[in-house]
């Protein structure tokens, strides 16, 4: 090993840390170890003179490795780091060690312990800074390209959003005509728009805008490559097309649960769905809505068909309550005298949605509650419609409504959408929509970096939602490619290929497909693709050969930080 | 099994603990911070996430005269891998079958999962691991037999 | 002083949007009125219905927001007028003056230490005091003292005992301007104040709490070690959480759902679970509302733990000599009988608030609020972000009540419309 020369800097904190840790002592041990070139102790290493003090002695002792012992780094990895380089040190070759967080702070009670421990603490520190190797950003170029996969309310928004923010979209789209659902509804909650205008505002915006290329009877064949630079193909009407793109947007939608035969009555004439009951009543005239040619008189909702299930789909499919309300509010307006029975579990009109559960009150809906033990049953009988069901808020009397029509308030189920999944390798929830990398913070991004959900294909949600997460699954993939760059932190994993006899493990292990095969110089070894790594190491402990490390944290510095951790501390 | 030096200074066992970057060593911190105490003979090396622990670091750690090793590990929290539980349970496993297969207890590695904010765990983790190692005494190759 | 965005509020909401404008190159001014970034979703203990830990997940954001290259955080800062320029605007930000120089201040709490001062802490909601100098809460970013200079006693203690001479009480709040090119509202929610339900006994009754109190004493920064009722410091047993309290509930002007209520006593009510194993935990409700991704399981699982679920809106408290408490309600799912119960510690489930403060700041064109006081979304099927004014956009709570994964996709929302409108005023 070639001589380092570094520089270690041990902190007061201004009393912080030497009320406790005997830092000049400390400084007189460790000012012997190998490789230490300046010794000093300062107040408040943070300070700008003391920053400042760590640039003149960089340069002037020619310093290839930088030690401060201060506080957690979480607070001032970076301020440090910044010093090195500003001083022409590479940052990597940067090491702080915690002795106050993780000494004078929780040794308070023990002066020798606790100056000891950080003997040993500086020690490891220095350990670590003697094998550390300078490191570069890994810089990837990205292509400021977007690929968007389906084209409905989501995937045309999304669309939109990435063009004017300069970035060239290739959307496609499975059938022959853009708008997926929505353009098939006419009024929906909660502002009364109509489905069709809004997706032909949005058809012709994008439409307006040059750098959205629009492919339809299209779908993904294939993807290779890393984010920001993905090799995709594409098939639209039969023709092969090949496409590179720093992002893709999954935006495939859901589908409607279709009741299977003689749930809750279905197949039975009178008895039909949400949707079906939609286009009804959009083709009410005359102030009468009619089924069959008859005009309705009395309807009955029967709320959580396919969702909330015991077994099956136990989600709750969110939009269906505030849709059947609102539902329900455009049939009293267009025909006051109609009788509208809602059976529900739960009303889930949540947020300013209330207000059309309020709505649909004030024009004399009524409200009947049922318990899933004990579902509401619909028979025909004598050429009518009856539904006899407990009502929960009436002391559990049970009641026999003749009805006119039975609507079976339907949920949202996902799309079969097997061939897209493999070739994306996209996560599948528990409900089988597809799983997003973290359900709290991270809703629209997936555990393949560079690929995002949005819309209904994440989870159940309306048109409004289904917008503001293609937005957000927008700004997602823009912050990954707009600079027209990726900088990775390159604490990466690093294959010694004189050790690999390539046995896979480590590619299996590898949770981001980082690791593959590859020939070099002859031999079959583990090729890290770099720009997927996220250095986690999980790759690490499964090489028998101890061929894999992650840049940093090799074997040498891990072992070489416990050699010193266990040093006496006054052995001089 | 080990013995205690009769007569000998008060055993202060040596504990090393693996924590990670952005969880558990975050937890770590906010113990010190809260001024929460614990002995300290316990080191900690931080690493980016506890399914990449080696377990030959853990072996090479009581070989050298470590009387416990600690993983601090991700647990749910981990930011890169949905099964870090599993895998570091794994290592864990290895790790033990390790040190008994050079002569040491087994017991003298620990895991518990400790979040950014777990720092009433971690030192009642470490507290309890401390004195279960008093009783067992310095670390000691040969202490147990490898059964093979 | 000129950025892309301004973002007020340093929440949840206005931290995402600022890390995403960030990430796309745009330069971003932060600016936060408490002392910490963080809004309410730091001071919460677990969220639903992963049971992450709060901080956990939020203190990341909180170290990549302060840390970022493109984005420059001022907290304990307010914007007091936001006028037109052009396409973009013109924004006067006050900077409060913490009494403590940020730059030298090391977080060591030497000086909260030896404050003699205590006053209600308002981060923990009342239950507990802190100092005249203090660090908000341990999980502060930045980590930073700041003086209550409403209540110091100007006594000079602190600043005898900083060992980093930081302490300033010649400091004078700072009005700077800057040019931005969009503004993005993130304001967040006010709570419902107990007191505004009477019948309940808020403020009253000492062992009547607010579900924000019983998050923080269920926190890991939380001020007790347990959960330990208000009146005489006993571990409950016998807990009962009064849904709708403040939502859904036009005699208090808020005909409105509240959205996250139902959900987040339904985390509580697991955690109490865990936390004090032999309590008895009660849910009065109107209607479960889990409605999200997961949610409807969380729910379920909840029952399946024994917490029990009655459907009956409690319509008034009463309090008993050992300060336990009576419950009146309807139980309908048993005839709809009016029933009373005793329980030793109720909690009830305040619901959103809209902070319409928000509206005063803009001088020129008026901001436009919605008839119940949220920031309007003017175009909500298309452009979610939008409101009235050009340029300016809205995320997280600041329009309405949502949970924490909405405020985040409304973020994002709010940052692609924010960034497509920078580009377009670039290129005039």
């Amino acid at each position: 090993m070639s001589e380092r020369r570094i520089g270690v800097y041990i902190c007061h904190c201004g009393g912080n840390i030497s009320d406790y840790v005997d830092v000049e002592k400390v400084r007189q041990v460790i000012e012997k170890e190998e490789g230490v070139v300046v010794a000093k102790t300062t107040i408040f290493a943070c300070s700008d003179s003391a920053q400042q003090e760590m640039i003149d002695d960089i340069k002037e002792h020619k310093l290839d490795g930088l030690v401060v012992a201060s506080c957690s780094p979480k607070l001032h990895l970076f301020t440090f780091r910044g010093v090195a380089e500003r001083a022409g040190l590479n940052p990597y070759q940067y090491v702080q060690a915690n002795i106050r967080e993780q000494d004078s702070w929780a040794h308070t009670d023990d002066k020798e312990g606790a100056t000891d421990k950080a003997i040993r603490l500086v020690r490891a520190a220095i350990a670590k800074a003697r094998h550390s190797q300078p490191l570069e950003p890994i810089q990837l170029q990205t292509t400021q390209k977007a690929l968007i996969i389906g084209g409905g309310i989501a995937g045309l928004r999304a669309a939109i959003s990435l063009a004017d923010m300069g970035i060239n979209v290739f959307l496609i789209e499975k059938e022959e005509s853009l708008g997926g659902w929505v353009k098939d509804f006419s009024i929906m909650y909660p502002n009364d728009r109509s489905g069709r205008e809004i997706i032909n505002t949005l058809i012709n915006e994008v439409k307006k805008r040059e750098n959205i290329v629009i492919f339809t009877e299209a779908e993904l064949l294939s993807k290779k490559g890393c984010p920001g630079n993905f090799d995709v193909k594409i098939k639209s009407k039969g023709e092969e097309i090949s496409l590179t793109v720093g992002v893709i947007i999954v935006a495939t939608g859901f589908d409607v649960y279709k009741p299977k035969e003689g749930e809750f009555g279905y197949g039975t004439e009178g008895v039909i769905t949400l949707p079906e009951f939609k286009k009804l009543v959009e083709h009410s005239e005359g102030g009468e809505i009619k089924y069959n040619g008859k005009p309705i008189e009395s309807i009955t909702y029967i709320y959580c068909v396919g969702s909330r299930q015991k077994e099956g789909n136990t989600y709750c499919s969110r939009y269906c309550c505030n849709a059947t309300m609102h539902t329900s509010i455009l049939t009293s307006k267009i025909d006051p005298s109609i009788k509208q029975f809602h059976l529900y579990r739960d009303i889930r009109t949540y947020g300013k949605y209330e207000l059309l559960y309020e709505d649909a009150c004030k024009l004399g809906s009524i409200f009947i509650r049922y318990s899933e033990d004990e579902p509401p049953i619909v028979k025909k009988e004598n050429g009518s419609l009856r539904v006899r069901v407990r009502d929960l808020l009436t002391e559990g009397e049970e009641l026999e409504i003749e009805t006119d029509l039975v609507v079976l308030v339907t949920g949202m189920v996902p799309r079969e959408n097997s061939s897209l999944t493999k070739i994306l390798k996209l996560p599948i929830g528990r409900d089988k929509f597809f799983n997003e990398i973290h359900p709290k913070l991270r809703p629209v991004e997936t555990g393949v970096t560079g690929v995002y959900i949005a819309g209904a294909c994440q989870g159940p949600k309306n048109s409004t939602e289904a917008t503001a997460s293609a937005l957000a699954a927008g700004s997602k993939a823009a912050g990954l490619v707009k600079k027209g760059y990726m900088e990775l932190e390159p604490e990466v994993a690093t294959v010694d290929i004189d050790k690999c006899v390539w046995c896979g493990k480590c590619a299996e292990a590898c949770p981001f497909d980082a690791i593959e095969k590859r020939k070099l110089a002859d031999k079959e070894v583990a090729y890290v693709t770099e720009a997927l790594c996220k250095g986690c190491g999980a790759c690490v402990p499964v090489c028998e050969q101890d061929a894999i490390e992650v840049k940093g944290y090799e074997n040498s510095v891990i072992m070489g930080m416990i050699e010193q951790l266990i040093r006496e501390a006054q052995d001089g | 099994m080990a013995e205690v030096e009769k007569g000998a200074e008060e055993f202060c066992p040596k504990i090393l603990v693996f924590s990670t970057n952005n969880i558990s060593d975050v937890g770590i911190d906010l113990a010190g911070g809260m001024h929460m105490h614990y002995p300290p003979t316990v080191y900690v090396i931080s690493v980016p996430c506890s399914s990449g622990i080696k377990p030959k670091w853990i072996l090479y750690a009581i070989e050298k005269g470590f009387d416990g090793v600690f993983i601090a590990a991700d647990g749910t929290d981990c930011p890169c891998l949905q099964d870090c539980t599993d895998r570091t349970a794994k290592i864990s496993g290895e790790a033990q079958r390790l040190l008994k297969e050079n002569g040491f207890n087994p017991v003298r590695l620990k895991m518990a999962a400790i979040c950014s904010v777990c720092a009433e765990p971690f030192v009642n983790h470490i507290r309890n691991f401390y004195e279960a190692l008093k009783k067992l005494g310095p670390s000691k190759k040969g202490e147990v037999k490898d059964e093979v | 002083m000129k950025y892309d965005a301004l973002v007020i509020g340093g929440g949840i909401a206005g931290m995402e949007t600022a890390l995403n404008l960030g990430d796309m190159g745009y330069k971003v001014l932060l600016v936060e009125k408490e002392p910490s970034i963080g809004g309410k979703m730091i001071l919460l203990s677990k969220v639903f219905p992963t049971l992450d830990c709060s901080s956990c997940i939020c203190t990341p954001k909180m170290a990549a927001t302060s840390h970022h290259p493109n984005v420059t955080m001022l907290t304990y800062s307010e914007v007091l007028e936001v006028r037109r320029k052009g396409k973009g605007f013109k924004a006067k930000v006050l900077k409060k003056p913490r009494y403590v120089v940020e730059e030298l201040c090391t977080g060591c709490q030497e000086c909260e230490a030896n404050c003699p001062v205590n006053v209600g802490d308002e981060y923990n909601f009342g239950l507990v005091g802190r100092r005249a100098i203090f660090i908000p809460f341990s999980t502060a970013t930045p980590r930073k003292a700041v003086v209550d200079i409403d209540n110091c006693v100007l006594c000079g203690i602190c600043e005898r005992v900083c060992p980093a001479d930081a302490i300033d009480f010649t400091q004078k709040p700072e009005e700077i301007e800057v040019e931005v090119n969009a503004v993005i509202i993130a304001t967040g929610f006010n709570l419902f104040p107990g007191e505004k339900k009477p019948q309940y006994g808020f403020g009253r009754f000492p062992n009547v709490i607010n579900a924000m109190q019983m998050d923080r004493l269920l926190s890991p920064t939380r001020p007790y070690n347990t959960v330990l009722r208000p009146s005489d410091g006993k571990i409950p047993d016998n807990i009962a959480y009064v849904l709708c309290t403040g939502s859904r509930d036009r005699t208090v002007g808020n005909p409105i759902c509240s959205q996250i209520c139902c959900m987040y006593s339904i985390k509580q009510a697991q955690l109490l679970m865990g936390a004090l194993p032999l309590a008895d935990i009660t849910i009065y409700y109107m209607d479960i509302r889990a409605f999200g991704k997961g949610y409807e399981e969380f729910f379920k699982q909840a029952a399946e733990m024994g917490v029990q679920f009655i459907k009956g809106r409690v319509a008034k408290i009463e309090e008993k000599e050992n300060h336990n408490l009576i419950l009146h309600y309807e139980d309908i799912d048993n005839g709809g009988v009016k029933k009373e119960t005793e329980h030793d510690l109720v909690v009830l489930s305040v619901g959103l608030l809209p902070n319409p403060k928000i509206a005063e700041i803009f001088k020129d064109e008026k901001l436009e609020l919605d008839s119940l006081f949220w920031v309007k979304q003017v175009e909500e099927d298309e452009s979610p972000a939008r409101t009235n004014i050009e340029g300016v956009f809205v995320a997280g709570t600041a329009a309405g009540p949502k949970d924490i994964p909405d405020s985040i996709l409304t973020a994002g929302a709010a940052s692609t419309e924010a960034a497509a409108y920078i580009e377009s005023s670039k290129e005039e």
